[in-house]
């Protein structure tokens, strides 16, 4: 008998929807949760128009701290994204220009060509709701020059209607809502 | 855990058939006409050498005066066909077109890559 399906957000394994249209979703966003209705769920195939390059990089270099437009949703619509480096570069994620994403109490942690080979893609994974900026930045960690810094990024768009009627803590969905970090919780 | 997950996709260039001796010419052409121009990694060289001498093969990027080596040269024995696999071939990833060079004419090329992006 098939079971129900597990979803939820950092899921080991191969990219899949974290939530099913008709379920509701708290948000959070700017350090506030929003709640919304899913109302269509599409895939986006890891391809080359959500390739990030941040540009050639001298050796030991930093790049500018690069806004990720490619990977910027439409109005009511979020992204669920995984992300690869397919250059030997380390990048770092940021949600809001200056809060740092993935990061203990005084590091930062960066994804790398060594993250794909050494977890199932779940710890790079996050999400974007709208146009709240995510930003990403990359160091050349060799000795040498780069001529491109790029990474991958994949998932899946999630299209929703606004349930502004509820807010938190006071006035809840009355049902069962999944919770999607959509930016740094400082 | 399979560590040995495919970066990219294969490929393979035309069967070159060196033009003129020590002169290097296209042998792989990147595809670079998306977003991000890929990368690229020879994989697999194979080489027929029927031109009465051994001979050597450079493969590189550039032309003429900007040729440069990325793996070091390989002798091709008068008479032989030789092959290269990628346990032997060290990892260099190049942001270039591959091209090639042969001490003599005749010299026949073609190499496997693998294409990142």
């Amino acid at each position: 008998m098939a079971g129900l399906p597990q979803l939820y957000v950092y899921k080991a394994g191969p990219v899949e929807p974290v939530v099913l249209p008709g379920e509701t979703v708290g948000l959070y966003v700017n350090k506030q949760w929003q709640f919304a209705q899913v109302e269509y769920i599409e895939p986006i195939p890891r391809s080359d128009p959500h390739v990030v390059d941040f540009g050639a990089l001298a050796a030991a270099a930093t790049s500018a701290l690069t806004q990720l437009t490619l990977i910027e949703m439409a109005s009511n619509e979020f992204g669920q994204w995984r992300m690869e480096a397919l250059d030997d570069i380390e990048m770092t994620l940021w949600q809001g220009r200056s809060d740092g994403r993935l990061r203990s109490k005084n590091r930062m942690a960066t994804v790398s060509r060594f993250t794909s080979l050494r977890d199932e893609d779940n710890s790079v994974e996050f999400f974007v709701f709208e146009d709240q900026h995510a930003w990403g930045q990359a160091l050349n960690p060799t000795g040498y020059a780069l001529t491109q810094g790029r990474v991958a990024f994949w998932g899946y768009r999630y299209v929703t209607t606004s349930m502004s009627q509820f807010s938190y803590p006071n006035k809840l969905p009355t049902g069962p809502w999944t919770r999607i970090p959509c930016g740094a919780h400082l | 855990m399979d560590i040995k997950k495919a970066r990219g996709i294969r490929k393979s260039s035309e069967i070159i058939t060196i033009a003129a001796a020590t002169t290097p010419e296209a042998l792989f052409t990147r595809t670079a006409s998306g977003q991000n121009p890929r990368t690229v990694i020879v994989r697999k060289i194979f080489v027929y050498n029927n031109t009465g001498g051994d001979e050597t093969v450079d493969i590189g990027t550039g032309l003429a005066g900007a040729f440069a080596n990325i793996i070091p040269t390989i002798t091709a024995v008068n008479g032989f066909d030789a092959q290269w696999t990628e346990e032997l071939i060290p990892e260099v990833e190049v942001g270039a077109d591959l091209t090639v060079q042969a001490s003599a004419l005749g010299v026949q090329v073609q190499v496997e890559v693998e294409e990142i992006g």
